[in-house]
């Protein structure tokens, strides 16, 4: 029985990068079934097309619509040359990790007296989650097993602030859950510096850990409040109430990294 | 024990059906907001298709709990005032209502010291928790996973006051307080636990002392709130079962209350 449609023949590119963006064109081609070849002006909707750096962008001229997405799937397709590795994104920026952007907002709460605010508008949960391992470690140091249980008690936490702040705002809360999450994160610093610490104290001092917890919580409260209430709006004339939710929420992790 | 009996001049009768829930429904309100975005795509479509029948019934069961987090830090710092010293208020007991939209209901917790609260009830909750927590770390019995169960034991406990509140008012033949209301009421306890819990950290025997002082306390907030929500709801009045059941809630409140604040890690004693 004779096939209904033509099987394009597939053309494996050779392994050299001047010659990769011609190939690359053609098994663009040659990869689309059906499809009449691409009209050479560009002036069309690119509806499909993203930028994917410099060399996919002079490929991506003669191609037309449908040029972006085949050319990074033909990267994994075929075992594909260089040029279509380097039309990749990085990974960290595919994966929505900005490590600027986290060193940015991690350094804002270092400093206790004054916090810039400005940083956090845009919320991320990469930072709150190198926090969370990072506090994971220092109890895992001191010998305590507890991933588990920071990561919920982190979700109940952020939930409840969630419910907390929205609520006492009224009508005019804005908070959600992705800014709460991120901000009750990021206000973890003190915690796992405190967890650090406590590494180094030692063993008998009592009343000196629980100072020193005091202290740590007390920045991390006044850390989150701060910013939890210039964020999102109607909490100003509650500050006192959702400061000492926070209070709470913190005093509960430094129980983890006390006791 | 109560001489003022009789019909309060001060306190209208709510008409007929008595809906005595606070201005606004849970779908409209300003809790709606909240409903609709915490349900995501879905909410739009689930509570805005729901008839009115069953809207009705809903906003009878369950109040508006945005009327309950209208507070500010002079209502906090007066209402914990009376609800750990009750015999210290001087003014009345009752809540003040308003006409709205034809029906009446309770002015918000701002502007009425006597109006239930759903912030203090929950962040009574928290500090027990954490002070349970601190004292299980200080005795060296502290796990989170002990914790944990401690949480659960104080939810049992606050579903206990409530089921206690509730049953009271249905024996006497009307339950149609707002549920959210009896789940404030039963959740101010936890407020006098967090003084005794706080006192047993600081200095043991202390808490011996303020347990019972704590369990009477209690005992005399809910006496004089429920008076006020049985003379509010419920259409006939038998003075003497109304004074056996007070008595009963009274008393009642000293083995719950020694239960939630003995903490360990094994559930009863």
């Amino acid at each position: 029985m004779t096939k209904d449609f033509a099987v394009p023949p597939v053309v494996f590119p050779p392994t050299g990068g001047s010659s990769g963006g011609a190939n690359v064109q053609q098994r663009r081609f040659s990869a689309i079934p059906f499809q009449q070849p691409p009209p050479s002006s560009s002036s069309q909707i690119p509806f499909l097309s993203f930028n994917m750096g410099s060399a996919a962008a002079s490929s991506a001229t003669h191609a037309g619509p449908f040029g972006g997405t085949i050319a990074s799937s033909s990267s994994f397709g075929g075992g594909g040359g260089s040029p279509s590795f380097e039309d990749e994104e990085p990974l960290l920026d595919e994966l929505g990790i900005h490590p600027d952007q986290i060193w940015k907002k991690t350094r804002s709460i270092l400093n206790p007296f004054r916090i810039n605010q400005t940083v956090h508008k845009d919320s991320d949960l990469s930072g709150p989650i190198f926090l969370y391992l990072a506090l994971c470690l220092f109890q895992l140091l001191a010998g305590k097993i507890q991933f588990g249980v920071i990561l919920g008690w982190i979700v109940v936490s952020s939930i409840f602030l969630y419910v907390v702040f929205n609520m006492l705002a009224g009508r005019n809360g804005n908070l959600n859950l992705h800014t709460c999450t991120s901000l009750v994160g990021y206000c973890l610093l003190p915690v796992v510096v405190l967890s650090a610490v406590s590494l180094f104290v030692p063993q008998g001092a009592g009343p000196v850990k629980y100072v020193l917890a005091g202290v740590f919580v007390l920045w991390s409260t006044r850390a989150c409040s701060t910013l939890v209430v210039s964020l999102a709006d109607g909490g100003e004339e509650h500050r006192g109430l959702i400061a000492y939710a926070c209070f709470l929420i913190y005093t509960l992790f430094s129980l983890l990294v006390i006791f | 024990m109560y001489n003022n009996m009789g019909p309060q001049p001060g306190m209208p009768r709510p008409p007929g059906n008595p809906q005595p829930g606070p201005f606004g429904n849970p779908f409209t309100g300003a809790g709606s907001g909240f409903i609709r975005g915490g349900l995501g795509a879905y909410g739009e479509r689930i509570l805005g298709s729901s008839s009115e029948y069953v809207q009705s019934n809903i906003s009878r069961y369950f109040s508006d709990p945005q009327y309950y987090f209208q507070v500010n830090d002079q209502y906090v710092r007066n209402k914990l005032k009376v609800v750990l010293f009750p015999f210290l208020h001087r003014g009345h007991w009752t809540r003040i209502s308003e006409p709205v939209g034809g029906r009446l209901s309770y002015k918000p917790p701002i502007y009425d010291i006597n109006a239930p609260d759903l912030y203090i009830p929950f962040m009574a909750f928290g500090t027990y928790v954490v002070l349970a927590g601190l004292s299980l770390g200080l005795n060296g019995k502290f796990t989170p996973e002990a914790l944990n169960w401690l949480f659960v034991k104080g939810l049992v406990g606050w579903f206990l006051q409530v089921m206690l509140l509730k049953v009271t008012l249905l024996s006497l033949g009307s339950g149609e307080a707002p549920l959210l209301d009896i789940v404030a009421y039963g959740g101010y306890a936890f407020a006098g636990l967090c003084l005794a819990g706080f006192s047993k950290i600081m200095w043991g025997y202390s808490y011996y002392a303020l347990m019972p002082w704590t369990c009477l306390c209690t005992g005399i907030f809910l006496v004089k709130t429920m008076k006020r929500v049985l003379f509010a709801e419920v259409r006939s009045y038998d003075s003497s079962k109304h004074h056996y059941l007070l008595l009963f809630l009274a008393l009642v409140q000293f083995p719950l209350l020694i239960w939630l604040g003995n903490i360990s890690v094994n559930w009863l004693f």
